[in-house]
């Protein structure tokens, strides 16, 4: 079975739950982290720096608005999906017990990538409300947004997974932050248009996510979209389509010790 | 395939190899349904190694494991489904309580709803649990922790409990509550599985036994046909005399003795008529402790006093 399918598992919306039921009891301060610091960083950025700036007819912050969704849903996922999965396979026996049920880790992996989409459609469709309070959204494509911010969580979770079932100490998960989510978020198209880049620079941005999912996100907020956007939302189903497979060997192994 | 009339778990050559170590080394085991089946050891003997094959966490690298009269490696769910299993370290959810513990479990065996929460209520109550259904595992004792790993084993019915370790890190009377437990599992039935470095709890738990040191089997049998076979019925341990430098003649009377440090132990068929016999041999109210032998002597002589590492 791939690991796709395997998210229409029974066992795979059991993990869900199970992940579901442990995070209610910390939802407050979960909800109110994720959304903090992001929120400063759009205050700061769009409002602060982006009084100093204008980009052609559009102001900073109507350019950063919905960048902040793709970085919502990468935040999102990224986080649980790093430290949360960590723990949930080296100090809290959560997989663990889950396999000596007749559970198979890819179960368990389609489950994580259930719930990260859960993650970060919750954290972006907040701020999604958000800058609708600003006055920063202008189409009701933006309601698309919400399943782009599912696919999202989903893709974004899977080298995170990777990594955390990959890595020996906790720490380790540090080197993918450093590394790969953060310079992703200052090049992915958040912050300011790539167009004045270098190239080269602008093909390693072609080759994140975070970039096409912005891409998307911005058409979505403003309105205008073009059939261009398929090829990004092309991309980012067929590298969930790869990157599905890419953690489940690595928490078998470990499941297997 | 008439699979009710396969053993619960029959190995042939097992061995599991983690890279160039060698935790189990072809061993033999054949263990029945509704019996207690412990495997013995010191830690790093290979019986939790071998407790993973059997509930299908990791498979063997040659041999053959049946469970169920079912290839463990071929079948994993279908045997998963019938089992239920306590690891050592219980392995239960910090982030969530008690019964959601239970229940989450139980969700992966298809038990969901209404039916789950009764489960849940009434499994919680047998191992003495109640109130402490919402507690969070950081707030239960090590007894209780354990408790609620063996209810949770318990959700789906199984024909067959896998135990490692059942008491380890529990204080007298929990362990006295666990063994009352899986006295009672035993005796409706359920094939109960275990592993223990407590000859104590052997003796009282296990119907067999296998003796492990080093990935190897050294004996098997019941606990009794295993103090016969390698200790005697008594034990007299003589402290600080050397009966070898005394050239005491001990007419038979013991089966095999051995000196340790400052103490002699006789093994015996009876302490009474070998006291008798010293004290006619001039030997007279020695200093000495005279007991029957125990799974630990049995133990001790296949494996050897001295500390290994």
């Amino acid at each position: 079975m791939n690991p796709l399918a395997a998210i229409f598992h029974r066992n795979a919306w059991n993990v869900f739950r199970r992940d579901f039921m442990a995070w209610q009891k910390y939802a407050f301060s979960s909800v109110a982290i994720n959304i903090f610091e992001p929120m400063a960083w759009f205050l700061a950025i769009g409002f602060g720096l982006g009084a100093y700036l204008t980009l052609g007819k559009s102001s900073l912050v109507q350019f950063i608005a919905p960048g902040m969704l793709g970085l919502a849903a990468l935040n999102a996922a990224t986080f649980d999906a790093c430290w949360g999965a960590y723990e949930r396979l080296n100090f809290n026996g959560v997989y663990e017990s889950m396999v000596t049920a007749p559970v198979d880790p890819l179960e368990i992996a389609a489950g994580e990538y259930l719930w990260q989409a859960f993650r970060a459609t919750l954290y972006g469709a907040i701020f999604l409300v958000v800058i609708a309070g600003f006055g920063l959204v202008h189409s009701w494509w933006c309601l698309l947004s919400l399943p782009l911010l599912a696919l999202c969580g989903i893709l974004f979770a899977m080298p995170g997974l990777a990594v955390a079932f990959l890595v020996k100490t906790q720490e380790h998960l540090f080197y993918y932050f450093s590394f790969v989510t953060t310079p992703m978020a200052m090049i992915g198209g958040v912050f300011f248009p790539l167009d004045k880049l270098p190239h080269w620079l602008q093909n390693i941005a072609w080759c994140t996510p975070l970039y096409h999912s912005v891409q998307i996100f911005r058409a979505l907020i403003s309105g205008a979209l073009t059939p261009n956007l398929l090829w990004d939302l092309l991309w980012l189903i067929v590298a969930i389509a790869l990157l599905a497979y890419v953690p489940v060997p690595f928490l078998r192994n470990k499941l297997a010790r | 395939m008439p699979t009710h009339a396969a053993p619960a778990v029959e190995a042939r050559g097992l061995t599991k190899r983690y890279g160039d170590f060698e935790a189990v080394r072809a061993i033999d085991f054949s263990i029945a349904r509704q019996e207690c089946f412990g495997f013995l050891g010191v830690n790093g003997a290979g019986k939790t190694s071998t407790m993973k094959m059997i509930y299908c966490r990791t498979t063997k690298t040659s041999g053959r494991l049946d469970v169920f009269g079912m290839d463990a490696a071929a079948h994993p769910r279908e045997i998963k489904a019938r089992i239920g299993v306590v690891t050592q370290d219980n392995a239960l959810d910090p982030e969530l309580t008690a019964a959601e513990n239970v229940m989450v479990y139980a969700s992966f065996f298809g038990i969901t709803g209404a039916t789950a929460r009764a489960k849940t209520a009434a499994l919680l109550r047998t191992m003495n649990l109640e109130g402490k259904e919402r507690a969070r595992i950081a707030e239960l004792s090590g007894g209780m922790k354990r408790r609620v790993a063996i209810a949770r084993a318990l959700v789906n019915d199984p024909e067959m409990l896998v135990l490692d370790e059942p008491t380890t890190g529990l204080d007298p009377q929990a362990r006295l509550a666990v063994w009352q437990q899986l006295l009672d599992f035993r005796a409706r039935g359920i094939t109960l599985v275990m592993t223990s470095h407590y000859m104590e709890e052997a003796a009282r738990l296990c119907d067999r036994l296998v003796i492990m040191d080093d990935g190897r089997i050294l004996a098997e049998g019941t606990p009794r046909s295993l103090i016969e076979q390698f200790a005697a019925p008594e034990v007299l341990e003589l402290i600080g005399i050397d009966l070898g430098a005394l050239r005491v003649p001990l007419d038979g009377l013991v089966r095999r003795q051995e000196r340790h440090g400052e103490i002699t132990y006789l093994y015996t068929d009876d302490n009474a008529a070998l006291l008798a016999h010293l004290a006619s041999s001039g030997i007279s109210a020695p200093q000495h402790v005279a007991r029957p032998a125990t799974l630990e002597d049995v133990f001790l002589n296949l494996t050897g006093r001295e500390l290994a590492e």
